[in-house]
């Protein structure tokens, strides 16, 4: 029997730490999709005919900063001292993953817009001054997408191990988390695209989600498996995410409605047994932006260890 | 150029009622806005009635040698002045909560103004020249006291002489600096 | 919302919640709010002046550092040289300035009146107040004597009024600082030792090697250097024994805690003495020596075996006699504890002369870690002579043959019978503290004419006729604190900074001189500085050096027996009596004997109540600065009789006494492994029921209300609260 007594106040660490609400998981949701957005249009970029993917291509491009502005937008919500937002540029902290993540941000935005740029060269025509531009890279085309698509990665792993590396909180300080929202991001983006692709493109998409949900699903268990056979703390953190309180939410939300189903779906869709519906991508998407709620609230609501 | 300095604070659990002078008082000597406190106390009773026994303890910023708080702050508002503390530059803070969800011992909240706080060991006293912390100062059973380990005045030996000397969750492995003798 | 007297009977004296307006604008007299006050800078602040004063959130009297910025204080620290501080504050004291800038403040005097059947305050100016005072008592005076005018008062700030009261000639003065408190400790030790433990305590608990606590809940119990002390004990290695129903903080500390059950501590003490004085483990040359009645003594606790004990307390005869042989083995460096609010079960003095006995036998009468001499003053002499005016003066005489006060109970009393008229209530808030609610205000409903002088709008000032505002220590010069604790000293309370603008209150010293003025009592107040500097220098001193050091220490070195020094007590026979003649001839017991006190009826528990840290009584209950740790009170119980009773932790009850008096709030349950099976525990003070304090209205429950049952000590007219049984509510 043990009763512990304390008159500590701060509401933020109490009963247990709640510094990050809704703000956050949307931040981390935009990342992970505006890096998978980039990683696909440059990714094609490299490996297909460009014309072939003429529309999803630039599409992918262009939304991708767009996005990432959105999640931006909400980071900047969270900030207690939104005056001192500048302070992360006065600073490069290597040990720390916000300082990294605000750094490769000043990488991503240039090179993921001058890739928009050179994608819809057509289109931009009547600005002339940036005509040399174009001119000057548009032979590094497949060099700078190739850049990109290691920026779109690093953006996505970085959501996730923004919170992996917090030792304190031990459902989130799990190495596999970075790869479970790369991924997810990944899978989000090409539901995205499968949405918006022309009819002929969209078998392509479905397929590649198809491989991208199984990988994720295969990261997830290696999350779960490595919170489970963790030490005392990750242990019931994890049973806490996966039996209790959040667990409805996480298995029929997340991995059934998120994962299962629409891996089913599609894997016939890839087969060309039935033919697309946009209830898959919804699901993908759904499923992508509520793992990162409940990884962010579950993870914050498991104790520190005593 | 005088030595380097490395303060702590040894805790004697055996003193300590339980009163919270010491949150009180800190309360006043650093301005802490209604609501917050950068110490509390903790009462734990172990055992069944009539075999108990009772630990109160004064906790507050363990002033981590490897603290995560410093490593997880994006903009060096959180660092170490190098006196064996860990303090926070409020015009480098941008409220992002890095800090407060690395720091193992939940020892940290946001100032309604913005800016993470936290205990400082009160270094503007020490800064001006006085002997201890105001709430070591204001503890009438005197179980709080402030340390430099590096200084050879015998005060922290003497203190934990013959004790048993604990740590609050050493394996979190951040180094903390409070000494809790049992 | 006002009350109309027809649905109350033939009296005037409703108890007044709010008058038309008044609650309105005593929420905005409120002087800076404390968060704006503390909010204004976020980075410490450094003071533009510090002042040495004495403190008044307990009756302890430290000496306090006020710390003042811009005209406010914002910081309190203990006083370095001052002997009852050494640099040091409980608590309580840190939050003075929670008082001084409280918002529900009295605000200006106010004058009950009586409008078409309806009671209700108006605010009147200090001139009127006085004026009305002033004539009433001179009617009294006139019409049926002065000594049906009783003064009751707590706190420093009352030596003003005494000194007016005795010139006037009023000299009934009574306080629950005796029959409700410590009373029947200082008449048993009186009774045996010829003289008080006093205030503060003369105990060598910082030397003591073992120390046995009856109740006494030191660290909760937060007078400051007591507690100080007691942490010195304990870091040397001093065995503690805890006698408690409940696993206090001070049990928590100990080597034994003994979970008693209550009311049986006399039995317990009985068999301490018995097994002492049979296995001959006293103090031999001692008690040869110094005490007489060795021989009655034996005889008279001659039943109290172990054995029989165990059956009365359930402390086990092993227990037992492993106490009193450890109590002989440390001898003179053993302490029984004495307590201080004594007023439990109505055998209150003889439980506290079996202990003074108890300390007796160990010989530790000015030893190291027993008790200690703190006889001699720091000596201020009073240059002034003021007039004392007994002519006519039919003195009191109590029914209570001991009562070496006038027991405030008593005075309810006669109250009732028609032999008080009129009370004056300086800085003591009745209907919360005497128990038995229902005769205190049908006490105070029979009077002609109610005057209290208070610094908040506590439930007293509801009853009176006239409320006087007085301002906070802070704010105030008082009389010189000239007393002792280890070493004697002189301090001095002197304004911090000066009385709220936005408040029409007064020091008390003023009130008293406008009263002093009016009755043409000439030379009673001087100017009080000029008051001050003279008695100071008359003490080698001055104000000016005092308002900067603050308080002035001598040595004493007489606290301890010097070797071979003759000892005489101020006793009938000169000796420790541990048998006392004087208790028989008045058909008491000469030996203290146990009597049974009344049981748990089925379904109840025993109401037992103590105090907490950041607390003083009721006094702090509106501390918004103190309440921050602590807003409410909560009703420990046993946590197994809990979860069978079906009741959850943490929840919202009433509760039920044996009477059926059910407490006006709610309060939360704490299920604890911390107490005995068969009693609740709760802290005093809380269930505030005035509506003008408006954060501890009916915060918490007040245990007072649930005390209508007093036993009270046929010796002496202490007032037993602790046999009263308790019951839940949802
Ligand atoms: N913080 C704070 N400190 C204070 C005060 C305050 O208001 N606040 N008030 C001061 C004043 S004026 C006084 S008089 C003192 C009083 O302080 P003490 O004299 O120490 O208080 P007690 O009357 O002994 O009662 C409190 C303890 O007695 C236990 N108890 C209850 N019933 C029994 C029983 O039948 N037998 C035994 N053995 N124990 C029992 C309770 O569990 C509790 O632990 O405190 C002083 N100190
Ligand atoms: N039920 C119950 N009753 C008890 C006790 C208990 O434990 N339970 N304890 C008993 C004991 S030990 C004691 S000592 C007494 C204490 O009994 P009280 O002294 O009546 O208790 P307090 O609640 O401190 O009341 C103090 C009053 O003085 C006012 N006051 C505070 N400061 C000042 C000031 O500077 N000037 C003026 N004029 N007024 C001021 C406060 O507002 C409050 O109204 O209670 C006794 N009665
Ligand atoms: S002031 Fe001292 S005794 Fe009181 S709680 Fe704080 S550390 Fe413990
Ligand atoms: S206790 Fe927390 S806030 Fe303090 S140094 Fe360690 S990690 Fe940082
Ligand atoms: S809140 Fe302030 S101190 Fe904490 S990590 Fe962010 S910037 Fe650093
Ligand atoms: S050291 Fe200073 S800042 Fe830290 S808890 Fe004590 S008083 Fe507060
Ligand atoms: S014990 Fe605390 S409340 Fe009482 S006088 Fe001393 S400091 Fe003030
Ligand atoms: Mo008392």
């Amino acid at each position: 029997m043990i009763e512990i007594v304390t008159n500590k106040l701060n509401p933020q660490v109490l009963p247990h730490l709640h510094v990050w609400g809704w703000e956050v998981p949307i931040y981390l949701f935009c990342g992970g999709l505006a890096a998978g957005l980039l990683i696909i249009s440059s990714g094609i970029l490299i490996t297909r005919n460009e014309a072939n993917f003429s529309y999803t291509v630039r599409l992918s491009a262009l939304l991708s900063p767009i996005v990432l502005s959105v999640g931006m937008f909400f980071l900047f919500l969270d900030l207690a001292y939104k005056a001192h937002v500048w302070r992360f540029y006065t600073a490069f902290v290597l040990t720390s993953p916000m300082s990294w993540g605000s750094w490769l941000l000043m990488v991503f935005y240039p090179l993921a817009i001058l890739q928009v740029v050179l994608l819809y060269k057509d289109k931009l025509e009547k600005y002339t001054f940036l005509t040399p531009i174009i001119d000057f890279f548009m032979p590094m085309k497949k060099h700078i997408a190739f850049l990109n698509v290691h920026i779109g990665s690093g953006i996505g792993v970085y959501t996730g191990v923004l919170l992996a590396t917090f030792y304190a909180r031990p459902l989130w300080s799990n190495s596999v988390l970075g790869i479970v929202f790369l991924l997810s991001g990944m899978s989000s983006a090409t539901a995205l695209m499968m949405w918006m692709a022309p009819p002929i493109k969209k078998r392509f998409y479905a397929t590649m989600d198809m491989y991208l949900l199984s990988l994720e699903a295969l990261a997830i268990t290696a999350l779960i498996i490595g919170g489970i056979t963790g030490p005392e703390n990750n242990h019931s953190a994890m049973m806490e995410l996966i039996t209790g309180a959040y667990a409805p939410w996480f298995w029929i939300v997340t991995i059934l409605g998120g994962i299962v189903v629409p891996l089913f779906i599609e894997t016939r869709e890839s087969m060309g047994k039935v033919h697309f519906s946009p209830i898959t991508p919804a699901l993908v998407l759904i499923g992508g932006f509520s793992l990162r709620f409940i990884i962010v609230y579950a993870g914050q609501a498991s104790p520190t260890f005593f | 150029m005088s030595r380097e300095r490395k303060y702590a604070m040894i805790i004697d659990t055996k003193r300590c009622v339980g009163c919270s002078a010491c949150v009180y008082a800190c309360k006043t000597e650093n301005n802490i806005p209604e609501g917050f406190c950068r110490d509390w106390v903790v009462s734990i009773t172990k055992g069944t009635f009539p075999n108990l026994t009772m630990q109160n303890k004064s906790e507050r910023c363990q002033h981590c040698e490897d603290a995560p708080c410093v490593s997880n702050c994006p903009t060096e508002a959180s660092y170490y002045p190098g006196d064996g503390t860990v303090q926070i530059n409020r015009d480098l803070c941008t409220g992002c909560k890095a800090c407060m969800a690395a720091c193992p011992y939940d020892a940290r909240y946001i100032h309604p103004e913005g800016f993470a706080d936290k205990c400082s060991f009160c270094s503007h006293r020490i800064e001006a020249g006085m002997e201890t912390t105001a709430c070591t100062q204001v503890c009438p059973t005197s179980c709080l006291t402030l340390v430099d380990l590096n200084s050879n005045d015998g005060k922290a030996e003497a203190l934990m002489k013959g004790r048993d000397v604990k740590v609050d969750k050493a394996h979190a492995g951040t180094k903390p600096k409070l000494y809790w003798l049992k | 919302m006002n009350h109309p007297i027809s649905d109350s009977g033939p009296t005037r004296r409703d108890f007044i919640k709010i008058s038309s307006g008044l609650l309105a604008s005593s929420t905005v007299l409120g002087a800076i709010p404390l968060n704006q006050l503390f909010e204004q800078e976020v980075y410490a602040m450094v003071a533009d002046k510090i002042v040495p004063t004495v403190c008044e959130l307990c009756f302890w009297r430290c000496g306090v550092d006020a710390h003042v910025k811009d005209g406010q204080v914002f910081k309190l620290t203990g006083q370095q040289d001052h002997p009852l501080s050494n640099g040091k504050l409980c608590p309580r004291g840190t939050g003075g300035h929670g008082l001084l800038y409280d918002p529900n403040r009295l605000k200006t005097p106010l004058i009950r009146e009586t409008v078409d059947g309806v009671s209700r305050f108006r605010e009147a100016s200090w001139d009127e107040a006085i004026t009305l005072i002033a004539s009433k008592f001179d009617k009294i005076r006139d019409e049926d004597g002065l000594e049906k005018v009783a003064l009751f008062s707590h706190g420093f700030g009352a030596s003003f009024f005494k000194r007016l009261f005795k010139a006037y000639g009023i000299h009934n003065f009574t306080a629950p600082s005796y029959a409700q408190c410590r009373g029947a400790r200082e008449d048993a030790f009186k009774l045996t030792f010829g003289h008080a433990v006093g205030s503060p305590e003369g105990l060598d608990i910082a030397q003591s090697k073992y120390l046995v606590l009856i109740g006494s809940h030191l660290g909760e119990n937060m007078h400051n250097t007591a507690v100080q002390d007691f942490a010195n004990a304990v870091a040397n290695g001093c065995e503690i024994i805890a006698v408690d129903p409940r696993f206090s903080v001070a049990a928590g500390k100990a080597k034994k805690w003994l979970p008693i059950k209550p009311g049986t501590d006399l039995a317990l003490i009985r068999s301490l003495i018995h097994v002492m004085v049979n296995e001959e483990l006293y103090n031999r040359s001692f008690v040869k020596e110094n005490c007489i009645g060795l021989d009655a003594l034996k005889a008279g606790v001659a039943d109290a075996t172990p054995e029989s004990t165990y059956a009365i307390t359930g402390i086990s005869p092993d227990d037992i006699r492993e106490v009193a042989r450890d109590l002989g083995r440390f001898g003179s460096s053993a302490l029984v504890h004495p307590g201080r609010h004594v007023s439990w079960y109505g055998d209150d003095t003889q439980r506290s002369r079996a202990i003074a006995i108890l300390n007796a036998l160990l010989g530790n009468y000015r030893q190291p870690g027993g008790f200690i001499h703190q006889t001699k003053k720091y000596g201020v002499p009073n240059p002034y002579k003021f007039a004392v005016n007994k002519e006519g003066f039919k003195k009191f005489h109590s029914r209570f043959p001991l009562a070496s006060q006038i027991p405030s109970n008593e005075v309810l009393e006669e109250t009732i019978k028609g032999n008080f008229k009129a009370w004056f209530v300086y800085g003591t808030n009745l209907p919360q503290t005497l128990g038995d609610q229902k005769t205190t205000i049908e006490a105070m409903k029979k009077l002609d004419f109610l005057v209290a002088v208070d610094v908040l709008p506590m439930e007293i000032t509801g009853y009176a006729d006239v409320v006087l505002p007085e301002v906070t220590y802070l704010e105030r010069y008082d009389d010189l604190d000239d007393r002792t604790y280890r070493k004697p000293y002189v301090a001095i309370r002197q304004p911090a900074v000066a009385p709220l603008k936005n408040l029409n209150a007064k020091p008390g010293h003023e009130i008293a001189a406008m009263l002093a003025e009016k009755w043409g009592l000439k030379g009673l107040f001087p100017p009080i500085e000029e008051y001050l500097d003279k008695r100071l220098r008359a003490a080698g001193t001055d104000l000016m050096t005092m308002k900067t050091k603050g308080v002035m220490v001598k040595e004493d070195n007489t606290i301890y027996r010097q070797p071979g020094e003759p000892l005489h007590f101020k006793t009938p026979s000169g000796k420790i009596e541990l048998a006392s003649a004087k208790l028989s001839s008045l058909g008491f017991d000469a030996v203290p004997q146990y009597t049974k006190h009344p049981e748990n009826p089925p379904g109840y528990y025993r109401l037992i109540y103590g105090r907490v840290p950041m607390h003083t009584f009721g006094r702090t209950s509106n501390n918004r600065f103190l309440g921050e740790l602590m807003p409410e009170n909560e009703v420990w119980l046993n946590k197994i009789t809990g979860l069978d009773l079906g009741l959850k932790n943490n929840e919202y009850v009433h509760l039920i006494n044996q009477d059926g008096k059910k407490s006006v709030s709610k309060v939360r349950l704490k299920l604890t492994e911390r107490i005995r099976p068969d009693v609740v525990y709760m802290a005093h003070g809380f269930g505030q029921n005035d509506p003008r304090l408006e954060f501890a209205y009916r915060r918490g429950a007040s245990a007072n209300e649930m005390i209508s049952n007093l036993t009270v000590d046929p010796i002496m007219g202490g007032t037993g609260f602790k046999n009263n049984f308790i019951t839940f509510s949802r």
